[in-house]
This record gives structure tokens, sequence and C-alpha cells, in this order.
């Protein structure tokens, strides 16, 4: 019962939120609060699925961090309020012709074709089973990444110096010289 | 305990419509008894005395940008952290310790390389733009005043 | 595990035989249904003690603060003042609502909903005794860190929306100070983390005991400093001086509320009141040892002449008493450190978080790893006794 509560919950701040983050074009700073709910909505989908591990990463990571880095760059070119910034340039040129839509059109197909493609494995095989008794996730994850994923988990910790190091020297102005 | 018991979120489900609730029931409850003059001069933004001029929503500086860029790498390396610090325990009580351990600190001291290139660079200095491209001397003055 | 209020209660034969009884007369398992209403009446209860010591909270503040410049205090209302709180909330509700002409108002209406949520949503694993929590989930402390960043991004938008530059340059402010500081913070819990092995409070506590020497603070040296690094960062996040740039009053006005009035600052002002005792309660949790008490008298078989049922809830009824006397005492230092301390300027403040918070976290992080393999987990106090008694430490 409340398994799907907290199922259609989701779901619905899922549907909203994307489709707020598609059709509200006056106001950027409102389309990221959109995304804000899709995101937090994605969240609530990880804890029906039981990864509760993920759930919460996705709340750390994604509403904590990754929406208010989009405020910050929005921010970066003055808000949502005019859609042309200070030198007469429209902020968001391509958007919402029939151009954009055509691409996204193609893209939703293939990614669609993709997904497809990787569910019929498992859905050839799917039987109604009882989900699994509810353990911690944590353990399982740690485990595997010390043991048999340990080289990942050392290359994302490159990867993300890469990162870091990427950041502070785009933000660096140009023509500095330290 | 049930299999798959999804009942542990019910709280926070509940305490977040409270919080909903609250809000929305608090202002429209004092709709029905607080007073409503609005005027001109009252719905401007306050510049203490002074007429607004223009809009607040202006450009503004990227160092705020590349803090919450620096965050979110530091965000995704806590969120890969923790699994691997909760089984830390566990590993040392079967006498694999010194292989997490090891894994820990390679994963660590990447990252805080990461964190000397940036300090060297200068890139966590708050006021950084304003001794760019002076010589030692001036920079040294520079941050002797601010 | 994933335990909680619920576990807690079905330990108890009344519990069984209600939830056997509405099953019965309703046809179907009803354990989700019942569940649902304890944890609602659990919730407000919670929601309106928290409430309370919010209120509390904005009296304590100003009567230490008379206190600490010897002065009187809120002290006409009620015996000693006390119910200031009430009459502010009268003053708050009566007030007009004013939202600027030239504010992006739904994000104006959203954004003190936004702190609220991120506040009361970290409340559900806030562990007040072994039995009363509301859950304990298992990413226990890792979920907190995520909730409560909503209230950063509650404050960004309040700035945001405002569309005055006090506003707006308090909400950017407000917001970078808060992922800044998120970084020691977040550093600080992995180190006790790795010491307890777990992330659900339950696992974070179990490791501790009932005395000092059995806390975690005083578990390495390690450990002690953590605690430092976690309590300044807790203090910029939660934008308390010394840490309150965002709200400076001498630069900014009043910050990311400038633009609110009545119950929308209230909200604003709740929000800040119950995190700082959020943050209270982790750090008693991680380093205090939250709800124990000594000699463990908090399980109740120290009083097992009494009934079961009883002696459990004498138990919990003093946990409840220790993890509320640390917090408020995190509390009290929390003010009294605002009334203390001038305000930092802002570069000193990104300075602190990423010159020194930041570095000694990481080097907290990697000892306190070091410590946990080469003593086995063991704390100072059990390395010292091993010693005394001639057995070898460490290995």
């Amino acid at each position: 019962m409340f398994d799907s509560v907290l199922f259609l919950l989701s779901a619905i701040l899922i549907v909203v939120g994307s489709l707020g983050v598609l059709f509200i074009k006056e106001n950027i700073m409102h389309a990221c609060v959109a995304l804000l709910t899709a995101l937090f909505g994605v969240a609530g989908a990880y804890a029906v699925l039981g990864a509760d591990f993920l759930a919460a990463t996705q709340l750390v990571v994604y509403v904590g961090g990754v929406v208010i880095l989009m405020l910050f760059a929005v921010m970066l070119t003055g808000g949502g309020a005019a859609n042309e910034n200070k030198f007469g340039i429209e902020k968001i040129p391509a958007m919402g012709n029939v151009k954009t839509y055509i691409i996204a059109g193609v893209n939703v197909l293939v990614i669609s074709l993709v997904v497809i493609k990787i569910m019929a494995n498992v859905m050839q095989d799917y039987k109604a089973v009882a989900l699994p008794a509810y353990e911690s996730t944590v353990e399982k994850l740690g485990t595997l990444l010390v043991t048999d994923h340990v080289l990942a988990f050392e290359v994302s910790s490159i990867l993300l110096l890469g990162a870091l190091v990427g950041a502070a020297v785009i933000a660096r102005p140009i023509g500095s010289t330290k | 305990m049930s299999s798959h018991n999804l009942d542990v979120y019910m709280p926070i489900l509940i305490l977040i419509g409270i919080g909903i609730a609250l809000v929305f029931g608090a202002i429209l409850f004092g709709k029905l008894i607080r007073p409503h003059n609005p005027s001109r001069l009252k719905e401007q933004a306050y510049e203490c005395g002074e007429d607004p001029v223009g809009v607040a929503w202006s450009n503004f500086n990227v160092r705020f940008y590349v803090v919450s860029l620096i965050f979110i790498i530091f965000d995704v390396e806590s969120a890969l952290m923790f699994p691997v610090a909760s089984v830390f325990k566990k590993f040392n009580e079967i006498g694999r310790g010194g292989i997490i351990l090891c894994t820990f600190i390679v994963f660590v001291m990447i990252l805080v390389s990461g964190v000397i290139y940036c300090w060297r660079k200068g890139d966590l200095d708050w006021v950084k733009s304003f001794h760019l491209n002076l010589d030692e001397s001036s920079e040294k003055n520079t941050q002797e005043a601010s | 595990m994933n335990e909680g209020l619920i576990s807690f209660l079905s330990q108890f034969d009344g519990h069984k035989a209600f939830v056997k009884m509405i099953s019965d007369f309703a046809g179907t398992d009803a354990t989700s249904t019942i569940s649902f209403f304890i944890y609602l009446a659990a919730c407000l209860a919670v929601v309106g003690v928290m409430a309370t010591i919010g209120g509390l909270g904005t009296y304590a503040e100003r009567k230490i603060s008379a206190d600490l410049q010897a002065r009187q205090g809120p002290n006409r209302v009620g015996p000693f003042g006390l119910l200031q709180m009430l009459a502010d909330g009268v003053k708050m509700i009566l007030k007009e609502d004013i939202i600027p002409s030239a504010a992006d108002k739904p994000m104006f209406i959203m954004a003190p909903m936004l702190c609220i949520v991120g506040v009361f949503g970290s409340l559900a694993v806030v562990p007040f005794s072994s039995g009363f929590i509301l859950s304990d989930l298992n990413v226990g402390v890792f979920y907190l860190l995520g909730i409560s960043s909503l209230v950063g991004v509650g404050i960004f938008i309040g700035g945001y929306s405002s569309n005055s530059k006090w506003s707006m340059l308090g909400g950017m402010r407000g917001a970078s100070q808060i992922i800044s500081y998120e970084i020691p913070v977040t550093l600080s819990i992995i180190a006790i983390v790795v010491l307890s092995g777990g992330m659900s409070f339950g696992t974070l506590i179990g490791g501790q005991g009932g005395f000092p020497h059995e806390w975690y603070i005083l578990h390495n040296p390690f450990t002690f400093i953590a605690f430092f690094v976690y309590f300044i960062g807790a203090l910029a996040e939660t934008n308390r001086a010394p840490f309150d740039l965002p709200e400076a009053e001498s630069e900014l006005v009043s910050g990311y509320h400038t633009e609110y009035t009545g119950m929308r600052f209230a909200f604003f002002a709740l929000a800040e009141y119950i995190e700082v005792f959020v943050v209270c309660g982790v750090a008693a949790a991680l380093f205090f040892g939250g709800w124990k008490v000594p000699f463990d008298l908090g399980t109740g078989e120290a009083f097992s002449a009494l009934p079961p049922i009883i002696a459990k809830n004498i138990g919990q009824i003093l946990q409840l008493g220790s993890f509320f006397t640390k917090t408020l005492l995190l509390y009290y230092v929390v003010i009294w450190i605002r009334w203390t301390l001038p305000r930092l300027r802002v570069d000193q403040l990104m300075t602190l978080c990423w010159k020194y918070l930041t570095p000694i976290a990481l080097f907290n992080l990697i000892m306190i790893a070091v410590w946990a393999y080469a003593f086995d987990g063991k704390s100072m106090f059990e390395l010292f006794t091993a010693m005394g008694s001639g057995s070898t430490g460490g290995h």
C-alpha cells in the first residue's frame, strides 16, 4: 500500500518536474526549480526500488550539489529575468523551435532503442518474483568497491581529480599568468 | 520484518507533508486576521529609503560558480567514500584491514593532490582577482592590505 | 537494521495484539496502516516539540545575550518572560504579508517552504533515544546531509526571488557558504563512520558508551580534532555567528530575508533554530554518545524488579534525558559563541574553510583510518588499560 503511494508520488514528481523543465521557457530559474522537483522524485524512485544508498546519494549530489551549481551558473548570466543579457544576446537562442524538436526526437528514438535492446534480454527471463529481503545495500556496495571494482574506485578518483583541475583552470581569468 | 519493507520512509514523507501543510496553513490562517493595505511604497524593494535602481538580478562573480564546482567534486568523492568507510570495520575484523586502508589512502591522496594543485595555483583564494597579473612585491602588499 | 519507532513498539505484546485485532477486524493486514498512524502521531509530536524548542531558542538567545551583556532581556510576558515566544508568534501572524511588486512571486512563496521541508525532513533520523527515532535508516547520516542541503537551495531562492540587492547578495553568500562548509563536515562524519562501521545512527551510537571515555570525541586525538572541525562547519552551515554573513545586519540589512515579513520570515527563523538543534543533536550522537546513559541504565535491565514494559520505558526516558541534555548544552554553546565572537569577513570565511578546515579534515580522516587499522579500532583508554594490565596493546 505505502509502496504504491511512494511510487506514485515519486512518479508524479518526476513527470511534473520534467515537463516543467521542458515547457517553462520564459524563466530559466523556474525551470531549475522544476528540475529540483524531478531530481527529488528520482530519489523517491530509488527508495521504492530498495536502493537506499543511491537515493541518499541522489539527494546529496543532485539536490544539494547540481541544482545549486545550476542556480549559480544562471546567476553568472544575471538570473532569469530577461531573455537577453547585457550585450543584447539571447540567452537561450535555439530552444523551442523546429530544429531542436527534431534533434530531441532523434535523441529520444536512439535512447529508447538502446533501452529496449538492453531490456529485451532482461524481460525474456522475467518472472514476477518477490523482491529479496530488505538488507543493507551500503555494505554490499562498499565490499564490491574495495574488492571486485577496486580499479574503478581508484580511477574514479582520478576522474574527479581531472574535474577538479579542469574546474579550476576554466574559471581562471583569461591571460592570467599564475 | 517483511521483505522489502518501505515503511521506514513513511516518517520522512509525513514530515515533509507536515512542513508543507504548516507553511501554507499558517499563511492562509493569517490571511483571515492580518491587515492588507498594499501601497506602492510598501511593495518596493528595500534600498535604504532610495528608489531601487534596476533589478537585483545582475551578473554575479564567477567565484561562486567555482566554489560550487569544487563542492560537487568533493560531494561525489564523499558519496564514494561513505560505503567504503562503513565496511572498514568489518574488513578490519576479518584481518583484511590493510588492503582497504591502502585503497582508502590512495583514493584520498589523489584528491589531496588536486587540492594542493588548486592551492598552489591560488584558486582557493577568494580575492584572487584583485592581485592577478601583478608582480611579486605588489602582490604581497595586496595580501597584507586585505 | 532500518529499525525505528515501530520495531521498538513491536517488541511489546500490546502492540502485537492491537495489530492483530485491527487486522482481524478489517480483514486485511493492517500493520502498515497502523504504522502510518503511529508515525503520524510521532511526527506531529516531534514537530510540536521542535517548534517549541525553536521558539524557546529565540527566547534563550535573547535571554543569554542579555545575560552576557549585563541586561535583563525579555521579562514582561509570563514568568521570566517565558511566554515571549507566544507573543512573538501572535505578532508574526498579525503582520501584514508584503510581497514586493518586483519579486518573483512563486519562488518568493516557495523559499521558506524549501527551508522548512529540508529541516523537517532531517528530523526523521534524529536519534532521540534507542526506541524513539522516527526511522533509523541504514544511510541515516548521509540522508541527513542530503535533505538538509535543501535549506541552502531555499536560502538561495529566498535571496534571488526578492529582487532586492541585499537579499541577492545574502542569498549568494549563504548558498556558497553552506556548500563550502558541507565538505569539512562530511569528511569529519566519514571519519566517525570509519570507526563505527555503519551510517545508521543506531550503529554510530552503539559503538560508544555511557561514560565520557567511551565517547568518540575521546576515542583518539584525531576524533577530538574532528569534533571541532564538525562543530565549526556546522555553525557555518546553519548561518550562525560568527558565520552569519548571509544576514549580516551591519552590511546587508538582513540578508536573504530582508523582504520577508510576518509568517514567511518566521518560517525562515524557525528553520534556522530547528536546524541548530538538529546539528547539535548530530554532534551529540556522533561524538558524545547520543542517548547512551552510564551503567547501561538506558536498557532498563537495572529495573528488573519492575514489569518489563515499565522498566523499558524508564530506560527510554533516561535516554531521552541524556540526549536532550547533551544537545541543549551544545545549543547553549552555539548561542554563547554567537554573542562572544565577532563576525568574519567573507574572504576570511572562505580561507578558513578551504585552507584550514578541509585539509585538517582530510588529514584527520586518513589518520583515523590508520588508527582504526593499527590499533584494531581500540580507543586510547582501552589501550592504556591494556598496557596497565600487562597485555599487549595494538599489534
